[in-house]
């Protein structure tokens, strides 16, 4: 077995790169992704490059995937119930009753209550941690039996994955079919509900994990395949990497010039003139944040995976401290809020800041 | 991939039901009446959704479930109801071929297990409808319409019939699928073999035959004569063809055999032909499972040889499963091979030797089924002590035949060696009546595994523990005083056997030498006797075991 993975640059091509290796592949592929939007877009692709999925593909987002392969088959383990499939959860599930301090939840012997709502359909926090259970009480089998159905599995957005979802991909690694992994570690979706488990691998610590829990298992770790922007031009990549050092800087592939390129600081006074002039998609951290209404806007968060010629960024107040001052302490979860939405720009990035003579920052010019 | 294994609950006669499969040839013995068929058809059924020839969406009654299950419900309405009886034939595939497939939802709760599982069972939603029907007490038979059928994986996944890679293919003689002009069963089987290319071209054909039909002037002429006729309606009537869907041939195509038309074919033939189709169809895509009901029915003895070795030649291939009650059929596909089935439940015959499938498929003749069927055989050597027995068993039971209560006396030459290995499997009682030959030494010697310390309950050695002697001759060899007639000589005397024969000999070593030479004649006339005859205590012996 090959175990890859790879991690990608924002704007690389990572869903055609995807979509590229699975379509050379004869066996049964799986693709498996986290989010639905990223399923279609997988699809999209698809389509895009081949007409249609080969018959040979399967693309399931990851809960989907866990509940018809890791949960259902050995579910005999500790119930047998019919499951009426999964409901989306945004806080810590289970919950028995409100205490003085604080909410009390049921305890996992209590299975029904623990895993399940009344109507038997499973909470999506306590998914991956079921499929671990039926794994373990199988001695593997859950794992074998995916390995004999799809002797290629991708895993994309490898960096959403947290708590016993690391753990099944694990098991998988260890099994007998080959593992790729394909995420960008800048780019985690940050969940609601803190999972305690592998609390040290969560923020896309995805490369950290396979070392070090995974270190007996053969795993190749690609930092160059999936490096280069197609997306961001050099200005745009070269300031986003001064968010990670630690993952070096991103090379690009966009060379176009269009007269505008590069990361701008915009005077709020000179908003209204940049929106007229440039017309960018304009990014806020939510929707209370005040942004010119006569102009399209979006929050950062929703802004992932995709695309847009130039963006107007609404800094939140540690963003702006960090502009100035790198060494500031900044919340992972802001910090790849604002990756994502400098990635977004193919050719221009402006951000919103007020400043004056004296101000300089390194990688950015200012806008008047 | 192969079906190593059935599990059928509350279908028809069976309320829990296993039988193992192998791969390759499986046979079903068993009497009339013992759920053969119902095994057949249940495994047909959940590999396809067809029962009796018709979609099982439309076959579904109370009739299709055990019947003691159902009266239990209706009873336990009255006081404490108990929950609505349901169908499950689970199938379990052997070869580890199938992941999709494999999970613990299986009644073994074995996770090794790959199949799935064809459930009819109350569905759920109705469950208010259902209640209010019960406290009415309006339930008198099954509540069928709130029944559903469904097919899972044991990975809990919901399928259909399509979607599972094993096809089965049933061939029976039975009359109901020769209702439509052509044979649904065997377009399908023909389809089967065809390429994806040839189907379609078929379909292009018949819809070019339609297309002539209609513009032929014959049928414009008669068209336009309807129209002129027609007066009730202002609209255009003509008579044109039935538009024709995807697989409309199908129904509309005859299968003949040499000019023919299938169903006006002999029963046997269309058996033959459609197992030779069957077994021909293409392996690679899809494994399947043949289902072959009583290939003995309709067919003659050099046709039914002429099957069997087409089977036994090719099922290396395909996975057979045939009931029977011919020995001839059982006995030349190997013994090894029968399963039996009796009370509803499985017997297997894979302990005999090689060598014994060996005698049995070359001697093919022998009725082993009688044995294998009946509830207790009396093996004797030839026809005369086989009469013998009979009449000694009529003396003692009122003049009824053996076979009346379920007794076979089977003669069976020297080769009660091999009938013992097969009492061996199958554990019915069988007593053994044999002539001592005057060395009692050799007898014991014989029969070691069956007596004194390996004695079976189920198995009866009887002899004549005394040895006769005498100074006949016949020619230079001397004369064997211990066989049957010599001993029945000795306790009827000579009178009464010369009255019996209608002889007149003075010296019982004269009447000794007729007997042998006139042996079958002989047990007749002692068969057909109104006298009572002594009958030799070892026989006797026999008969009240």
């Amino acid at each position: 077995m090959v175990n890859r993975l790879i991690i990608a640059a924002a704007g690389s091509g990572k869903t055609t790169y995807l979509v590229r290796q699975a379509m050379q592949q004869s066996d049964s592929v799986l693709i498996t992704t986290y989010t639905i939007a990223n399923e279609l877009e997988i699809r999209k692709k698809f389509v895009e490059l081949n007409g249609c999925v080969p018959h040979n593909v399967t693309i399931q987002t990851w809960y989907s995937f866990l509940l018809q392969h890791g949960v259902r088959p050995f579910q005999g383990v500790v119930l047998d119930d019919k499951i009426n499939g999964m409901i989306l959860v945004n806080e810590k599930s289970g919950k028995k009753y409100d205490g003085k301090y604080g909410p009390v939840y049921y305890a996992e012997d209590d299975y029904r209550k623990f895993y399940f709502t009344d109507g038997m359909k499973m909470y999506s926090d306590k998914i991956a941690k079921f499929v671990c259970r039926c794994e373990k009480e199988t001695k593997g089998r859950v794992s074998q039996r995916i390995s004999r159905i799809y002797p290629k599995i991708y895993v994309d957005e490898i960096q959403d994955l947290a708590g016993y979802d690391l753990d099944i991909i694990k098991s998988l690694l260890q099994a007998d079919c080959d593992v790729t992994m394909v995420g960008d570690p800048r780019q985690v979706t940050y969940h609601t509900h803190n999972e305690v488990k592998y609390k040290k691998y969560a923020d896309g610590k995805i490369e950290e994990f396979i070392r070090t829990e995974c270190k007996k298992i053969d795993c190749i770790i690609d930092k160059e395949t999936l490096n280069d922007s197609y997306r961001n031009n050099q200005s745009i990549c070269s300031y986003s990497s001064q968010l990670y050092e630690e993952y070096g800087e991103t090379g690009t592939k966009q060379f176009e010039v269009t007269g505008h390129e590069g990361v701008f600081l915009v005077r709020p006074d000179d908003v209204a003139a940049y929106l007229e002039e440039f017309k960018p998609m304009q990014l806020r951290e939510k929707r209370t944040v005040k942004v010119n209404d006569g102009y399209a806007a979006i929050n950062m968060g929703e802004s992932k995976g995709l695309t847009y010629d130039r963006v107007l960024i609404y800094p939140t107040g540690t963003m702006r401290n960090w502009m100035k001052d790198h060494s500031r302490k900044m919340q992972p979860k802001t910090r790849s809020q604002l990756y994502v939405a400098i990635t977004r720009a193919r050719y221009s990035v402006g951000i919103v800041f007020d400043y004056d003579e004296k101000t300089s920052i390194e990688g950015v010019e200012k806008y008047r | 991939m192969y079906i190593s294994k059935v599990k059928i609950h509350n279908f028809k006669c069976y309320r829990d039901f296993e039988i193992t499969l192998e791969e390759g040839l499986n046979i079903v013995v068993g009497d009339n009446e013992s759920g053969k068929s119902t095994i057949l058809e249940a495994i047909n059924l959940a590999l396809t959704g067809i029962l009796s020839g018709k979609s099982i969406w439309n076959e579904i009654s109370q009739y299709i479930f055990n019947k003691e299950a159902v009266d239990e419900y209706i009873a336990s309405l009255n006081t404490a109801p108990i929950a609505l009886p349901y169908i499950t034939i689970e199938i379990f595939f052997g070869g580890a071929e199938n992941p999709l497939m494999n999970g613990d939802a299986n009644s073994d709760r074995d996770n090794n297990a790959e199949g799935f599982c064809f459930r009819i069972a109350f569905n759920d939603k109705y469950v208010d409808e259902y209640e209010s029907l019960v406290q009415q007490g309006d339930v008198k038979s099954l509540p069928i319409e709130y029944y559903d059928i469904t097919w899972t994986t044991f990975a809990r996944d919901v399928i259909t019939t399509r979607s599972i890679p094993y096809k089965s293919c049933l061939i029976d003689s039975s009359e109901y699928r020769y209702q439509s002009g052509n044979d649904l069963y065997l377009s399908r089987i023909i389809k089967g073999s065809l390429e994806p290319e040839d189907i379609t071209s078929i379909a292009q054909a018949h819809r070019k035959m339609r297309d002539t039909f209609i513009n032929d002037p014959s049928i414009e002429a008669i068209n336009n004569k309807i129209n002129q006729d027609a007066s009730l309606t202002d609209k255009k009537i003509a008579l044109s063809v039935e538009l024709v869907t995807k697989n409309a041939w199908e129904n509309s195509l005859v299968t003949q055999l040499d000019e023919i038309p299938f169903h006006y074919v002999g029963k046997g033939e269309q058996c033959v032909v459609k197992t030779e189709l069957a077994l021909a169809k293409r392996t690679s895509q899809n494994a399947s499972i043949i289902l072959l009901e009583e290939p003995e029915n309709h067919l003659s003895h050099t046709r039914l040889n002429q099957l069997i070795k087409c089977i036994s030649e090719q099922y290396a291939e395909k996975q057979i499963l045939i009931s029977t009650h011919s020995s001839f059929v059982a006995n030349k596909l190997g013994l090894g091979k029968v399963m039996l089935l009796d009370n509803l439940r499985i017997t297997r015959f894979s302990e005999l030797s090689e060598d014994t499938y060996n005698f049995f498929k070359k001697v093919a003749g022998y009725d082993t089924l009688r044995m294998i069927l009946c509830k207790k055989t009396i093996l004797c050597e030839g026809d005369s002590d086989e009469l013998v027995i009979q009449k000694a068993y009529m003396q003692l039971n009122d003049g009824r035949l053996p076979i009346e209560d379920g007794i076979e006396v089977i003669s069976v030459g020297v080769s009660f060696l091999r009938f013992l290995e097969i009492a061996d499997c199958i554990q019915t009682k069988i007593a053994v009546v044999t002539d001592n030959d005057g060395d009692i030494a050799a007898i014991n010697k014989k029969y070691e595994n069956y007596i004194g310390a390996n004695q079976k309950d189920y198995i009866k050695i009887c002899v004549d523990d005394v040895v006769d002697t005498g100074t006949l001759k016949i020619g230079k060899s001397d004369y064997n005083y211990n066989t049957l007639e010599p001993k029945l000589l000795k306790v009827n005397g000579l009178d009464k056997l010369n009255r019996i024969f209608g002889t007149d000999y003075t010296d019982e070593d004269d009447l000794r030498k007729f007997m042998k030479h006139n042996k079958t004649e002989c047990a007749l006339k002692i068969f057909e006797s109104s006298e009572q005859i002594e009958i030799p205590e070892y026989i006797l012996e026999a008969i009240r075991w």
